[in-house]
């Protein structure tokens, strides 16, 4: 099988704007995420939060690839796709509306909240602003959803039915996520790009290389180390520290609030900015019952 | 390729199961009726499709969309002769609205509610013991976007077998916010119709098995041969008939039937102006000569939002197997652009169909276009 790679990265985070800041400790009182800062304020009102990020992180991530120049496509649109992962992105709309329509009727909502009301905005809103045509999916799916979204972004890949896939994860902190998980939510998130193992060229090196994914019953259930491999030189990405075998390097990327749906997608651009700083091997993502296996780029196949 | 559907099940507000709806869309029963839970009070339009299940008349409760969509997945994994665990089968639901509902009932009454049950997996695993489950929220199109997935697993030789579901319930917030801009609420859905006036929004569920090989000494009930999915980039709300020209294209040249081969469509047909209208275009120009025979169910069923691509897909799958097409109720001057389409209305059409096209577009110009064959 040949591996999809990852091309392009990005992440949005309070005090970490490039994916080497993952690998640093958390900055205390960082300064809120600005997505107009990096795409302009245009075309972003009456976006939501979670929107306004997504799209700054899809931007990054495919001018990271090459695929975007000075905010100009340079490969065929309809043979990139977008997968989106966030559970909460769009629950203030929806519990802000409700709340509206018992006090006021339905004349006291805004008709430019109508598309916040659907889940894939984050999703539907960057295909738009990039052109982006191919397969277009968000992916709500719990804990395991960042890891789920690499996956589901892997096979389409390998299936043939794009060369590019950028995968966006993103959650927004405001009253109703945090009262939804009981704590701040990180409001922030991290994209990449995969790529088919033929579009990867000089000028679009890769950055990792993505391996096999599971799926199982068990939260945290992460991986055993593969046989003949060397302690240590398998980098665990997971918040759950029993998990990983004693004398394992790890990251656990909390600090900035609930991840929820862009966790999967924070660890595999953190274990491309492992690789990058030098770290060897392998990778393993465990996050809910999904987990994913990143290889360092070089990697024999 | 080609891959057999070895189950099918459907609840939705004109059936409990798959025969109880097709009867229902053969005999023109519609599932239209005033707000079964929400204020009317707060509301302009007064009537939805919604599944008539609710403990007490006026009276909300949350897990609906849960419920509907375990029903439909016990339906199909029935029909396939899967056992009742499904402990190593993928599960891939589309929906477009999860359970935002019980997310409204939380927010607003103090109903019981974490982010844990905004998708489907808890329920999946505690009733079926399956583990390997998807909540893919992809707005009108959702559930054929999802089977598309379960294809390519197949294909990548990633699973055996997989089910595919739909489910949605209507919210507060959505009707809410077509309410706000829909200032005269239509009185019915008519797909089609130069008189249509808009959509209205349904509950409903459905599910398939979807299989590598058939399951031995048992008949499928037809043929996946191709999803093709894309997206417009065009427009959050309007259609783009370029985008859906290509997904219907696409389908078409993934499954290697020409359009003259395709005898039976079951359209998106919401019955908004622009949706009915790019979609006519685009199956005139697509289908050119050809006259395959074109239906849509949601004058009856109403727009079940991310179930209705399946629920639809399910449909023609019953018309391949039984030779009848049920009629777009309530059409009766079709549209202009339609002029010279092979409209089904007034009754059912009888005829042998070997191969039908299964259209679903949604909100931000998510597209997906299934091909399906019959078991003969």
């Amino acid at each position: 099988m040949n591996p999809v790679a990852m091309t392009g990265l990005s992440v949005a985070l309070p005090g970490v704007d490039r994916p080497r800041g993952l690998l640093e400790p958390v900055a205390p009182d960082a300064a809120p995420v600005d997505p107009a800062a990096l795409i302009g304020k245009k075309g972003l009102r009456y976006k939501d939060r979670a929107t306004r990020i997504g799209l700054h992180l899809a931007f990054a991530a495919l001018t990271d690839a090459g695929l975007l120049d000075d905010g100009r496509l340079r490969a065929p649109g309809d043979r990139i796709g977008v997968v989106v992962s966030s559970n909460l992105g769009n629950a203030d709309t929806v519990c802000r509306a409700v709340e509206t329509i018992a006090k006021e009727t339905t004349s006291g909502l805004s008709p430019m909240d109508t598309p916040n009301a659907s889940s894939n905005i984050i999703a539907s809103e960057t295909a738009i602003r990039f052109g982006l045509r191919g397969p277009n999916l968000t992916v709500c799916n719990g804990a395991g959803s960042g890891l789920d979204a690499v996956r589901w972004a892997g096979l389409m890949v390998r299936s043939g039915r794009v060369d590019h896939m950028v995968v966006v994860g993103v959650e927004p902190d405001n009253p109703v996520t945090r009262r939804l998980v009981g704590g701040p939510v990180a409001d922030g998130g991290a994209a990449l790009v995969l790529s088919r193992s033929g579009e990867t060229s000089p000028a679009r090196p890769a950055k990792a290389l993505l391996a096999a994914g599971t799926r199982t019953a068990q939260s945290g259930t992460a991986p055993r180390r593969p046989a003949g491999t060397t302690p240590g030189t398998a980098l665990r990405l997971t918040d759950e520290p029993d998990h990983v075998p004693p004398g394992e390097p790890s990251l656990d990327l909390t600090g900035w609030g609930e991840l929820s749906g862009a966790l999967g997608v924070v660890q595999c651009v953190a274990a491309a900015a492992w690789f990058a700083a030098g770290g060897a091997g392998t990778a393993h993502a465990v996050a809910g019952g999904a987990g994913v296996t990143l290889l360092a780029p070089g990697h024999a196949s | 390729m080609t891959y057999p559907i070895t189950g099918a099940g459907a609840v939705a507000s004109i059936g409990g199961d798959l025969d109880e709806v097709f009867r229902s869309l053969c005999e023109g029963r519609s599932g239209l009726a005033p707000l079964r839970a929400f204020d009317r009070a707060q509301f302009n339009a007064q009537q939805l499709f919604e599944i008539d299940d609710r403990p007490a008349e006026g009276l909300d409760e949350p897990g609906r969309a849960t419920r509907f969509l375990l029903e439909a997945v016990r339906q199909a994994a029935a029909d396939a002769g899967l056992p009742e665990d499904l402990a190593g089968i993928p599960v891939l639901v589309g929906t477009g609205l999860r359970e935002l509902r019980s997310l409204e009932l939380w927010w607003r009454d103090g109903v019981p509610f974490g982010a844990d049950e905004l998708h489907f997996e808890n329920a999946l695993r505690s009733r079926f013991g399956a583990v390997d489950t998807h909540t893919f929220a992809g707005a009108c199109s959702a559930s054929l976007y999802a089977l598309a997935l379960a294809w390519d697993l197949l294909e990548q030789g990633e699973a055996e077998t997989v089910i595919v579901a739909g489910c949605d319930v209507v919210t507060e917030s959505m009707f809410g916010q077509a309410d706000r801009v829909q200032f005269d609420p239509p009185s019915s859905v008519r797909p089609f119709d130069t008189e249509r006036q808009g959509t209205i929004l349904g509950e409903g569920a459905a599910a398939v098995v979807l299989g590598r090989v058939p399951a031995e000494g048992r008949r499928p009930r037809g043929w996946l041969r191709s999803v093709a999915v894309n997206c417009d980039a065009h427009h959050q709300t309007a259609p783009d008939a370029a985008g859906v020209r290509a997904a219907v294209r696409q389908a078409q040249e993934r499954a290697a039937v020409t359009p003259e081969e395709i005898d039976l469509v079951l359209l998106h047909a919401t019955g908004t102006p622009l949706n009915d209208r790019t979609e006519a275009t685009v199956t005139a120009e697509v289908f050119a000569e050809a006259r395959p025979a074109l239906t849509g169910v949601k004058s009856l069923t109403g727009h079940t939002s991310g179930s209705a691509g399946l629920l639809s897909l399910i449909v023609a799958l019953r018309s391949l197997e039984t030779g009848v097409v049920p009629p777009i109720a309530g059409l009766t001057d079709p549209l202009p652009e339609g002029a010279g389409l092979n409209l089904v209305s007034g009754g059912p059409l009888t005829g042998p169909l070997r191969t039908a096209q299964v259209n679903s577009f949604g909100f931000g110009g998510v597209n997906a276009v299934a091909i399906v064959a019959g078991a003969a």
